[in-house]
């Protein structure tokens, strides 16, 4: 009874402990794009509460970035990140991306074991650029894994079961490492498939670097990539606070300190396929800002500034030799 | 079974429920559910004039309760609303086949007053963009439906901030703007319905009408802190300041009573920029002081922090060490306490929000922390606003009932400062009419943190709350819904016959928020 509170301590809950304080509506893309209760974790889980079946929703389903950052905000600690992709598992496949996935799966099948020691898992973007994936690995000094899992970030994106068998070789080769991962997504999963890795997200390990650190100023915008930062909140929010005081730089961060996505992503386009998609989140990112620079961690997130801004955008890898 | 007869007016002892109650009037339940007449000749009416009406379990699900989570009812239809212009076709035609129209913004009522029982669900969220922002003159034009936190990060982009809003993010404000809205700033700036300089109203006939103490000033009068009767807020335009962070300080008291006096000393001399009172138990009260300038503070470290009866933490510890060694027999008391620090106090000093000892973005500070350790499935938190000199009895009268139903609860108090001018704002509100320059407002909420209670027996502590207001001539913040029951005893037959009439006369077929108040 003395103890600390359910909630303080608790493991992630279900859509039924929702109580409609409505906090995720502040931080969701998804909401910001319609401005209805129904595109909005919130919206999803009281529908659920009501009964609704995966199909009932599929247009919100479609629609969430799985940026994560209604976990973080949720006072009541609902994996809701986890619900949209549990409820994807049950809508109905899309051909074009059964397709996509079937492509990376047998890539991943040709795959080499990867070599001993520290890796990265470069994801598809930085594999499409191999000057930057060079410069990557370069400046971590780890070697990337042909096998990056792009196929079981995808099935998670776009709720695809993942073969049991699949799912245990990528992890078997994996567990125990230190992994720098492009993909947050996939940083997500594996931060809670393989407790023992000693996981960053591509951005924090190359923020850490004094080299790039030292390049930030105070007339750069620095734009977070939303989905690993908030798939580990409590612990990156320090991190970032940091990099802000010490370059003094400004960051996509809102005023719950919840970075503010950028690509337009969702289950009908995720970013590697999306070819124009909505500039409703780059806009607000920048409205009443005019940085000199702009810094990414996603590349995903490079195309979707670039498209609306003339400011140059720059990988942040490419800090070195800006 | 033996069961007792009843006596006429109250409810007799159900041989189910073991917390049952026995001779509480039920001041008000749920209305009954609307019967859906002329549903589809409206629905007709407004897909031909443009308006997108959702049906279903799904769209009107989400919409079953409201943030008290006691209240449940489903309305047939949901309409986001878009412009002023969608909302006046709606309740023209809601005029002309009397179809209930219930308005939410945030959905943060606790007494069902955002709950619609039949009829359309209006969801102001929808209509939530910032229109103007004015640096020069500190004002906004904003859609009604915005948040409170939405428009603060909008102002934030021009370093700017609203002046008082409820400690919530997810208020509305046109919602608060209805009903009050009580900050910890209102002892010096006034309650948040205060600040609006000007609204866009939709009358209950579907009119669109621009209002402010200048243009139309009856429908202003009325439409602010009148709780939803006399029209639909769909923009308002507010006042704004630069955005400061504050440096904050806290007191810890074991007396309520010199907490409170303490409190009162503070706001008539305009010693602090922010005020209030939030208690852990009885003997653990925290005074909140905070400074918007270094200037401000200084002053009041010369001038006022020694006259404080209250500790600092350190202090404090000790002398609630004390009190337990003599008390060893409540070391639950202790170790919830304890609980509490461990859980509570970090969550207020959370470094990202902290800069050279300044706290940044307090609301979002003091709501995420509210919902997460304040936060239930249910919640109730009746209130009593009184004058200043009458403020204390009422706190510990109510004090003394949520003693009596409840083993843990928190109370928040603060002050209000009233605007001369606005007297007519005030008639029938929130605000105590015997109330000059300050009215003191407190909440009683109870700790639900996972318990199982019955609607019996919050409604019953209400009830008692509110019985402490008729008895002492107070007012309530939430006196519609479930409440309503309290508002002739509270106000008077003279004053909301008066209202009702003017009700009649603006909304002839009494469409909107229907049962809310009348």
């Amino acid at each position: 009874m003395f103890g600390p509170s359910a909630k303080a301590v608790g493991p992630r809950r279900d859509y039924t402990a929702c109580n409609g304080c409505g906090l995720c509506f502040l931080v969701c893309p998804m909401w910001r794009g319609h401005r209805d209760p129904r595109f909005t974790p919130q919206g999803l889980a009281k529908a659920l509460q009501c009964g609704a079946t995966a199909s009932a929703l599929a247009a919100p389903l479609d629609a969430c970035s799985l940026c994560g950052a209604c976990d973080p905000v949720c006072p009541e600690s609902i994996d809701l990140s986890q619900m949209v992709m549990d409820l994807r598992l049950a809508l109905p496949r899309r051909p074009d991306i059964d397709s996509r996935h079937a492509k990376l799966a047998q890539l991943a099948g040709c795959a080499a074991p990867p070599p001993a020691g520290a890796l990265l898992l470069p994801g598809p973007d930085l594999r499409a650029e191999p000057a930057l994936l060079a410069r990557v690995q370069a400046l971590l000094g780890h070697p990337g894994a042909e096998d990056d899992g792009a196929d079981i970030a995808l099935a998670l994106e776009a709720g695809i079961e993942i073969p049991r068998a699949r799912r245990r070789r990528f992890l078997d080769r994996l567990d125990g490492r230190a992994l720098v991962v492009a993909d947050g997504l996939l940083l997500r999963q594996l931060r809670r498939w393989l407790p023992a890795a000693r996981l960053r997200s591509l951005g924090e390990a190359l923020g850490n670097l004094v080299a790039l650190r030292r390049r930030l100023t105070g007339a750069d915008f620095y734009v977070i990539e939303a989905r690993a930062y908030h798939a580990d909140h409590e612990r990156l929010v320090g991190h970032y606070d940091r990099l802000r005081t010490e370059t003094g730089c400004g960051i996509n961060l809102d005023l719950q300190r919840m970075a503010i996505p950028v690509a337009a992503r969702g289950r009908s386009h995720p970013p590697e396929l999306a070819a124009g998609g909505d500039t409703t989140q780059a806009r607000w990112l920048l409205q009443g800002r005019t940085p000199s620079r702009i810094v990414v961690e996603s590349l995903a997130d490079r195309a979707a500034i670039a498209r609306i801004c003339d400011v140059p955008v720059l990988h942040l890898a490419e800090l070195a030799e800006a | 079974m033996n069961i007792l007869p009843v006596e006429p007016g109250t409810v007799g002892p159900c041989p189910v429920a073991p917390d049952a109650l026995q001779g509480i009037k039920r001041q008000q339940t749920n209305p009954a559910r609307w019967n859906a007449a002329g549903w589809r000749a409206f629905v007709d009416e407004l897909r031909v004039a443009g308006v997108d009406l959702v049906e279903g379990a799904v769209a009107c699900g989400t919409y079953a309760t409201d943030a008290g989570g006691t209240a449940y009812g489903l309305p047939h239809g949901v309409v986001i609303a878009r412009d002023a212009g969608q909302v006046s076709s709606l309740l023209k035609a809601a005029q002309a086949h009397r179809v209930p129209v219930t308005v939410r913004g945030g959905g943060l009522t606790t007494e069902g007053e955002s709950v619609a029982f039949g009829g359309v669900l209006l969801d102001m969220t929808g209509m939530s963009r910032v229109v103007k922002i004015d640096a020069a003159a500190l004002t906004v034009r904003t859609e009604a439906g915005i948040f409170w936190h939405g428009l603060a990060e909008e102002l934030r982009r021009e370093n700017l901030d609203y002046l008082s809003a409820p400690l919530n993010l997810t208020s509305s404000v046109g919602g608060t703007l209805g009903v009050g809205g009580i900050d910890v700033n209102s002892a010096r700036l006034g309650c948040s319905a205060d600040q609006a300089l000007a609204l866009q109203v939709v009358t209950p006939t579907g009119d669109i009408v621009e209002c402010s103490d200048s243009e139309n000033a009856e429908l202003f009068q009325r439409v602010i802190l009148g709780y939803g009767q006399f029209g639909i807020i769909t923009e308002a335009t507010l006042k704004v300041r630069p955005y400061t962070p504050l440096r904050m300080h806290y007191y810890y008291y074991s007396s309520l009573r010199t907490a409170i006096e303490d409190l009162q000393i503070l706001d008539r001399a305009d010693a602090s920029d922010y005020s209030g009172i939030l208690t852990i138990m009885d003997c653990a009260v925290n005074l909140l002081v905070a400074f918007d300038s270094d200037a401000r503070e200084a002053a009041f470290r010369a001038t006022w922090e020694s006259r404080l009866r209250g500790y600092g933490e350190f202090g404090f510890a000790l002398c609630m060490a004390g009190h337990y060694a003599l008390r060893p027999w409540r070391l639950g008391e202790a170790l919830y306490l304890l609980r509490r620090k461990r859980e509570v106090f970090p969550e207020f000093r959370r470094p990202e929000y902290m800069r050279d000892g300044k706290m940044h973005d307090r609301t979002v500070v003091y709501s995420r922390a509210v919902w997460k350790y304040w936060g239930s499935r249910n919640m109730v938190i009746p209130d009593l606003a009184t004058s200043a000199d009458r403020f204390i009895e009422a706190v510990e009268r109510g004090n003394a009932v949520c003693r009596k139903y409840f083993r843990r609860y928190t109370l928040y108090c603060v002050g209000i400062r009233l605007r001369s001018d606005h007297k007519s704002h005030y008639e029938m509100s929130c605000v105590p009419p015997d109330a000059e320059e300050w009215a003191y407002g407190c909440e009683f909420e109870p700790m639900i943190d996972g318990h199982v209670y019955s609607r019996d027996h919050f409604q019953a502590f209400k009830n008692a709350i509110y019985d402490i207001g008729v008895d002492m001539g107070a007012s309530y913040y939430r006196f519609g819904g479930m409440m309503k029951g309290y508002i002739r005893r509270v106000f008077g037959d003279a004053l909301v016959d008066k209202h009702l009439a003017m009700k009649r006369r603006a909304d002839p077929a009494m469409i909107l928020n229907r049962d809310v108040i009348f």
